[in-house]
């Protein structure tokens, strides 16, 4: 056994050697393919994820996005506007602290939550099947991000507990924060319109 | 109706009962109600009381489950109660909020994962139009479950696994191979893998099905804590690094299941 692995080793380190034995074993492939933090599939063509970048690129090849709702703060860096804007991704940028139409003068810091405002202007966008296939993100992917997911749980018919459930999933070892939580379960979700034509399969009740 | 209204009823007899004799209480008191009664708190009764009978026979020694199981006025009873709240939840279907299975998540495609579904959570698969079910665990799949997969026309795959602890070196990848190959099988999609919690079996499947999509093992073992969170157990994040995956890639491009789609 420790011989084996030895000599396969030995193998692996000497690129010259060429031993047919070593082409069938079976290697990690070179490229890593990596996610960004945080990631997970929400729904059909609907995911969420922490602040994505140039690093992400192969794996969001991968998404074919139409669209990125960008709950952070800060401005994503040139070089994946860049990325963007030469795939044809739609930024949609909601809750950011320059935001055009300030909510009653109130500066947004990034550790504010989101309001109910800037929440219904994420959800009106993901309602829209033309928007599809969407990322949701925020810096970590914990807070901003849950808080939208959260809401459209609601809007879908999950129970709070559940939504608290998922939520927590993705804050990490600092755990849920209860004003999110609050901002959830606050949330009316009457206020979001949707034209069942236009939505996505999913989302519509049977 | 208030909080305080529900809980005292059912609960003022279930805190009465002798653990030990719970079975025997339960028995005579759901038959003394009349079954015409149409009450919710009738069923609701009912259904605490079906849930505290779950529980015992999860927490009895193997040697009283098989006691109970030989029983057959028990096993009648329970039908009894499994028809009882399967009614009352085909009734209150439109009304009740939907509930996913903890650690409920869509993987990749028509890929679910969760832990183990429970009666409540049935309105909410419904919506999932599951073809098919993975099951990990070893355990028969409950009556309750089963009449579920029946009415819906789910398949059912039970590769058992044992979860063991300690040594956890005990995850057979043969299994896993076995099982990857049920999963990326688009006949059986839509799919929901499920264990006992959703944790740690289930996590080390999909940190293959990972494998399969070239993530970066960091952003693997990331998603498998996030799930597996506060249980986390490093012998299986060393399982899903060293898994030999040269027998499912194959498989995979024989019937050229690669690359997974995402929608």
């Amino acid at each position: 056994m420790s011989i084996d692995n030895t000599t396969i080793q030995d193998q692996d380190d000497n690129n010259t050697n060429t031993n047919k034995q070593l082409r069938k074993i079976s290697h990690p492939p070179a490229l890593r393919i990596i996610p960004p933090l945080n990631f997970c599939p929400v729904e059909k063509q609907l995911y969420r994820s922490g602040q994505p970048s140039i690093i992400n690129q192969s794996f969001l090849n991968e998404l074919n996005l139409k669209t990125i709702i960008w709950l952070a703060s800060e401005e994503p860096s040139d070089d994946f506007l860049e990325y963007c804007n030469y795939n044809d991704i739609n930024i949609e940028f909601i809750g950011m602290i320059n935001e055009f139409e300030y909510d009653q003068q109130r500066l947004q810091n990034p550790w504010d939550s989101l309001t109910d405002s800037t929440i219904r202007k994420a959800l009106q966008i993901i309602v829209q099947k033309k928007n599809y296939p969407i990322l949701i993100s925020c810096g970590m992917g914990r807070h901003r991000t849950g808080t939208v997911i959260g809401c459209l749980r609601r809007l879908q018919g999950w129970n709070l507990a559940s939504v608290s459930e998922e939520y927590r999933r993705f804050t990490g070892a600092r755990g849920g924060r209860i004003l999110v939580e609050l901002l959830i379960e606050g949330f009316d979700i009457n206020s979001v319109e949707i034209d069942l034509e236009k939505a996505p399969d999913w989302l519509k009740v049977d | 109706m208030s909080m305080t209204d529900l809980n005292d009823d059912p609960f003022q007899m279930d805190e009465d009962f002798d653990s030990s004799s719970n079975k025997k209480l339960i028995y005579t008191s759901s038959n003394s109600i009349p079954p015409s009664q149409n009450d919710i708190h009738y069923m609701r009764s009912n259904i605490e009381q079906l849930k505290l009978e779950n529980n015992n026979t999860t927490t009895n020694t193997t040697e009283e489950e098989e006691k109970f199981e030989e029983d057959l006025d028990d096993k009648l009873d329970l039908n009894l109660q499994n028809k009882i709240q399967l009614e009352y939840e085909k009734q209150q279907l439109d009304n009740l909020p939907l509930t996913p299975p903890e650690n409920f998540a869509l993987v990749v495609g028509k890929i679910y994962r969760s832990s183990f579904p429970q009666p409540s959570n049935f309105s909410f698969l419904n919506k999932l139009n599951l073809n098919s079910i993975l099951c990990l665990i070893p355990e028969d799949y409950p009556i309750l479950q089963n009449e579920f997969l029946q009415d819906n026309n789910i398949k059912l795959f039970q590769l058992g696994m044992s979860g063991n602890k300690e040594p956890f070196v005990k995850i057979s990848s043969e299994l896993i191979t076995e099982a990857a190959k049920i999963v990326l099988n688009p006949k059986n999609q839509p799919i929901l893998i499920h264990c006992n919690r959703g944790k740690h079996r289930t996590g080390c499947l999909i940190g293959v099905i990972r494998r399969l999509q070239n993530w970066s093992l960091t952003i693997i073992f990331d998603e498998y804590r996030k799930f597996a969170s506060p249980k986390e157990r490093p012998m299986d994040q060393q399982f899903i690094e060293l898994y030999d995956d040269a027998e499912i890639k194959k498989h995979c491009h024989e019937n050229n299941l690669l690359p997974l789609k995402w929608d």
